[in-house]
């Protein structure tokens, strides 16, 4: 693939253009399905079609740009942001966001120092490692709690563990965020917010720890979550895109056929959270997530090999390549498939039983 | 004689102030304790609920499905005994499981601070530092419950017909003149609130045979009563409920008929007259058939509180004349059918022949009584206002109906519109078509643009004029990554809605 402008932007052809709208079709699905974004799939798959990370990242983030601004303005249509929380985490998020940006910029430019290595491997690197070990945590953890719930008799929520052990800390000042109605330490919140931003800024899945960590260790409920996770997003992403752009890092082009593809893919998405249960859209998420992972994990030798750290035969770098890109759309177009078809089988059926059942009702009857 | 509702945190002598009024008024006295063992033996685990929420984890779907039995189960519970009788009850908020029920004197109970912490001091031996920190976190707790339960302020005053502070008065005295309040004709039942008690209980006894039956059990269900009509609601993926539904009611008591729906969301609407054969019911069908919704119908008569007013009280209705209005649900004359009640029926038959029927109900009243009508565990997705203010002038009513859209809109957490933006919201007309092909334009020019000019853009973005001027890429980014955006949204927002798949 001839690269452009120092290797990071890639010659388009109308193949890997439309791969690129189907990359965003299927974010955009899994997106709306599971609530969570689609960078989990959109970046490593612009990364195996060659584009740099850093480069996928910007686009990527730079494609959210304007999402993130219809969707928070809804939710807080509707009540479900708690701007006051969201202030409190956009300030140590903007400055982590910063400091991401930063790193990656550098590390595209050092050198793996080795001979023939590509450019960008230690910012290729770098980018999978932290994918990997983020998502690896957030996929098991998913995953865990999907089946835990789907065995449990009872509902008791998710586990109490974490709300309790923090809720035990005594770590002065505390906030009162009125919409979401908790009382959390300053220091927690400035702790979330720094690790939302880094990798809002790094990779572009803040809302995959942000949402979580709002629940989890803060006590939002579910509704104010997302919504506030998508007003710091508006911040965080937006700075996040527009530092990328002022270090020379966005693909337009890239952005555009992403776009081109996941808001089609998000309506489709969405539809499918109201015709699939929970636990199973927990299920998909974490199994997709894993496998993306697992994809990611298999591209990570390459970028080894051109640092010098491993040694084998560079042929093999197609290999793994063509290993790695076939998990990443197997787990994207399974997923996608799946929810494809519940949403069709959804659709016949409530086609099918569409009208009212009625065991008497003798004004219609006469 | 009204249901007398008394709330209060623990020790603060609320409940000692309940037993004595159920004992000067000779009326059964029911405590959550009872409610609680009641649901226990129902099979749910309420303390394990109330650390789930009082935690404020993620909602889920379980969690959600218990509260729903759990509120059915309390429901059944006080209005079974009420039926026996008169009741008083002690608790946190039950007053908020029976909205349209007029004959409910609602009674907050402030305790005496000091006396409060010398009676957890005494009981539990504890230093009255951490007696304090205790009296605290219980506070906090069941302020998190009823969020969570019953989505209201426990502390919001206004929820209450009473308010009284133990700190001046003593519980004997406080009850003295709780029995002078609860005699007042305000608070008597009348027949309307009392269908709409028996309302609540066909609709939670059927709550809880679905809750109890394993077929059902496991489901998400949204159950309301109109007139003996329960209409069940549930979500697409549980199809296979059409059946089992009608199996698990068939021999429900009070039960004249059943109407199962499937949506997946529901529609409000709030209008006082439901004349048949109105353009409007057919706009709302159609919407419900785009978003797979089921409509609620709730006829609100908003003037009979008005003459309520100024009239003297109405008496108890025992020589056969129809007492007059008290508020609350309407006063309605089962024998007689007004030609409202028949459109109201029409209309809601109209829902059940197109199969979005979400039940109806009927509220008279002032705006709050409208408000706490409304079930506010039921994830509506639009309320819509009609027509309303009937009586008024035309000027009059567009800026009532104005206001109460405002009200409402602060006080409900779903969209509200007025009638005529749905209209709008429906139409696709040359305005719309405009609209789509307009943005399909700009948006085809915009792509042809960025990927016909690539080597200049890619240029801006990262190739020399960018190291001479980065913030000119900046800047594209800032403009261009959004219009595609929005222009990528309307268009396809447009074409689902053309398609009638939005």
């Amino acid at each position: 693939m001839g690269g452009l402008f120092g290797g990071g932007f890639m010659a388009l052809t109308w193949v890997n253009a439309m791969i690129v709208v189907f990359l965003g079709f299927v974010g955009g699905v899994l997106s709306g399905f599971t609530g969570s974004g689609g960078a989990f799939f959109m970046t490593p798959g612009m990364m195996n079609l060659g584009v740099t990370g850093v480069v996928a990242v910007g686009s990527n983030v730079a494609h959210r740009l304007g999402n993130n601004l219809m969707g928070s303005l809804k939710h807080a249509k509707l009540g479900n942001v708690d701007k006051k929380l969201a202030i409190f985490l956009v300030v140590p998020a903007l400055i982590a966001v910063r400091v991401a940006v930063w790193i990656n910029g550098r590390l595209l430019h050092v050198s793996s120092g080795h001979e023939g290595g590509g450019e960008g491997a230690v910012s290729n690197l770098y980018i999978s490692l932290v994918f990997v070990g983020v998502l690896t945590a957030v996929g098991i953890f998913i995953l865990r709690d999907a089946l835990r719930s789907r065995d449990a008799k009872e509902a008791e929520g998710p586990s109490m563990r974490v709300v309790n052990f923090v809720a035990g800390l005594h770590l002065p000042p505390y906030v009162t965020f009125p919409v979401a109605d908790v009382r959390v330490s300053l220091w927690l919140v400035v702790l979330v917010g720094l690790v939302v931003g880094y990798l809002d800024g790094t990779v572009a899945i803040g809302g995959f720890v942000g949402v979580p960590a709002m629940i989890y260790l803060f006590g939002v409920p579910t509704s104010v979550a997302p919504g506030t996770e998508l007003f710091l997003a508006m911040f965080g992403g937006g700075l996040a895109a527009l530092s990328y752009a002022y270090q020379g890092l966005v693909d337009l082009r890239l952005t555009f056929l992403l776009l081109l593809g996941s808001i089609v893919g998000v309506y489709v998405g969405t539809y499918g959270t109201k015709v699939v249960k929970e636990v199973l859209i927990r299920l998909v998420m974490g199994s997709v997530i894993l496998l993306c992972v697992l994809s990611r994990a298999l591209a990570l030798p390459v970028y080894l090999r051109q640092m010098g750290v491993v040694r084998f035969a560079p042929y093999l770098d197609a290999w793994f390549n063509v290993g790695s890109t076939v998990m990443l759309f197997a787990a994207g177009i399974g997923g996608t498939g799946l929810i494809l078809i519940l949403v069709v089988r959804a659709h016949i059926a409530q086609l099918r039983i569409h009208s009212t059942l009625q065991v008497s009702d003798p004004g219609l009857d006469s | 004689m009204p249901i007398i509702f008394v709330c209060s945190v623990p020790f603060g002598g609320g409940e000692r102030l309940a037993r004595i009024l159920a004992e000067k008024l000779g009326y059964a006295f029911l405590s959550r304790d009872d409610v609680v063992g009641k649901a226990n033996e129902c099979g749910i685990p309420v303390g394990k609920l109330e650390v789930a929420t009082v935690k404020k984890p993620a909602v889920r779907e379980r969690l959600a499905r218990l509260k729903e039995r759990y509120l059915a189960v309390a429901t059944a519970t006080i209005c079974e005994k009420a039926a026996e009788g008169n009741l008083v009850y002690y608790g946190r908020a039950g007053h908020f499981l029976l909205p349209g029920v007029s004959h409910v004197l609602r009674v907050r109970v402030i305790p005496e601070h000091t006396q409060r912490l010398d009676t957890v001091v005494q009981r539990t031996k504890l230093s009255r530092g951490k007696a304090e920190t205790l009296l605290c976190d219980i506070d906090a707790d069941i302020r998190s419950w009823v969020q969570f339960v019953h989505g209201v302020d426990m502390d919001d005053f206004h929820r209450y017909d009473l308010v009284i502070n133990l700190e001046h008065l003593s519980i004997e005295n406080a009850a003295m003149a709780v029995c002078g309040i609860a005699d007042l004709p305000d608070f008597r039942p009348t027949p309307a609130s009392r269908k709409a008690m028996e309302e609540r209980l066909l609709q939670a006894r059927a709550r809880i045979k679905l809750a109890l039956d394993e077929r059902s059990a496991d489901a998400d269900l949204t159950v309301r009563s109109n007139d003996g009509v329960v209409t069940i609601t549930y979500m697409p993926r549980q199809a296979a409920l059409a059946s089992v539904v009608p199996q698990v009611l068939h021999d429900l008591p009070g039960c004249q008929e059943l109407r199962c729906t499937v949506a997946s969301t529901n529609i409000l609407w709030i209008q006082e007259e439901f004349r048949s054969g109105a353009a409007t019911s057919g706009q709302l069908i159609e919407l419900a058939r785009r978003w797979g919704a089921a409509v609620e119908l709730l006829r609100y008569r908003p003037d009979e509180v008005d003459e309520v007013d100024g009239a003297p009280p109405p008496e108890p209705a025992t020589s056969g004349t129809k007492p007059g209005a008290a508020g609350g649900v309407e006063d309605d004359v089962p024998e007689t059918v007004s030609d409202s009640d028949r459109a109201f029926q029409d209309a809601l038959a109209l829902l059940v022949h197109s199969g979005r029927s979400g039940g109806g109900q009927s509220v008279a009243g002032n705006r709050e009584r409208l408000v706490s009508a409304i079930n506010p565990n039921i994830p509506y997705s639009l309320v819509v206002v009609g027509d309303l203010f009937l009586k008024k002038g035309s000027a009059v009513r567009t800026r009532m109906t104005r206001e109460l859209t405002n009200f409402l809109a602060d006080h409900i957490k779903a969209p509200v519109i007025p009638i005529a933006e749905l209209a709008a919201r429906l139409r696709f007309g040359p305005a719309q078509i405009a609209r789509l092909a307009a943005s399909a334009v700009l948006m085809v020019a915009l792509y042809a643009l960025v990927f016909s000019h690539q080597e200049t853009v890619l240029n801006v973005l990262a190739g020399p004029f960018h190291n001479a001027h980065p913030w000119g890429a900046v800047a594209l980014v800032a403009v261009l990554a959004p219009l595609a955006a929005g222009l990528n949204a309307v268009v396809t927002s447009s074409v689902l809605r053309l398609m009638k798949l939005d």
